[in-house]
């Protein structure tokens, strides 16, 4: 008579648990992951930072810009002012967006998914020509907000 | 001849493959414990940070900041703002009060830190920038910044300006 399991058993029932074992890791992780994004997008302290930058950009020429259909990473260099650098440094800015309101085709290919999954959550609900997109990057993490802004203001 | 139990073989095979499993499973349930570590603060206090943070920076705005003054008093730390309305922030460990509304923290883990870091920055064009930490402590640490309340000012000198030099604790 024939008592116990044999190895092939074993093994089966192993490799089925092992299986439904990661699924549910799998399902764990993109839940984590979505938290982690979710805390990431349009802290409150960042949009007031990106409202101080528009207006300080404003104020030194960004208007000059205000006329793209694409998007056009902003840096220092295109403003005469060297405190951008000092506002860039505080504000712990990784690059500056100026991105066409609802915006639709663009070549993704060219910007970090990270950046592309922050505009792809972003309502487009109110009447600005602009968004001025911040990519922040702090303790090893990046983070994003944006302000809008209308041409000529 | 009868076959009972499993080979020496059978058991190897069978405990290798339970640990892989259980190693994948203990990082998922640290990672859902830092979860419900973090979760405690920002799902009882992520709304009144933003909503702090938002009123005063709003008043900022509105009332045109002007200065400040920097006092600790009583283990509390009072920032008085100048503005077209004066107003104070009170931080003391477990509430923040503003313009007389108090927030208290509700995570029972969390505390604020009355050791504020504060930065006065010239710009150009007589511009400058302010720059306002009050750090929130998880469990004693400030394990991450995300959690502070950050305010920041960009505003025009004028003769009535009246900011303190850089403070840090």
């Amino acid at each position: 008579m024939k008592k116990g399991f044999a190895l092939l058993e074993t093994i089966i029932v192993i490799t089925f648990v092992t299986v439904s074992l990661l699924l549910l890791y799998g399902t764990f992780t993109s839940m984590i992951d979505n938290r982690e994004k979710n805390i990431q997008y349009d802290d409150a302290a960042n949009i007031y930072k990106m409202y101080y930058l528009k207006e300080y950009l404003l104020l030194n020429g960004m208007n000059d810009y205000l006329n793209v259909s694409d998007i056009r990473k902003i840096s220092c260099d295109d403003f005469l002012v060297t405190s951008c650098h000092t506002l860039w440094d505080k504000f712990h800015l990784e690059h500056v967006y100026l991105v066409p309101y609802r915006i639709h085709d663009y070549n993704e290919n060219n910007y970090a998914s990270s950046f592309n999954n922050y505009l792809d959550a972003l309502s487009n609900n109110e009447d600005y020509d602009y968004r001025l997109v911040g990519e922040f990057f702090y303790e090893d993490e990046y983070s994003y907000a944006s302000i809008g802004v209308i041409s000529n203001e | 001849m009868n076959r009972k139990g499993f080979t020496i073989l059978e058991l190897l095979i069978s405990i290798a493959l339970i640990s892989v499993v259980l190693l994948l499973l203990l990082r998922v349930m640290m990672a859902l414990d830092a979860i419900n570590h973090d979760k405690t603060y920002a799902s009882d206090d992520e709304i009144a940070r933003t909503e702090i943070i938002g009123n005063i920076e709003q008043d900022f705005l509105d009332y045109h900041l002007n200065g400040l003054q920097i006092e600790k008093r009583d283990e509390k730390t009072i920032l008085t703002l100048f503005m077209d309305q004066e107003k104070t922030i009170i931080v003391d460990s477990k509430s923040l009060t503003y313009d007389n509304e108090e927030y208290p923290l509700k995570s029972a883990n969390a505390t604020y830190g009355t050791c504020i870091t504060y930065q006065y920055q010239e710009l150009e064009n007589d511009y400058y920038l302010v720059s306002i930490v009050i750090p929130v402590y998880i469990d004693g640490e400030n394990t991450t910044v995300k959690d502070d309340l950050e305010f920041t000012y960009l505003g025009l000198k004028n003769e009535l300006s009246s900011y303190p030099t850089n403070i840090t604790c």
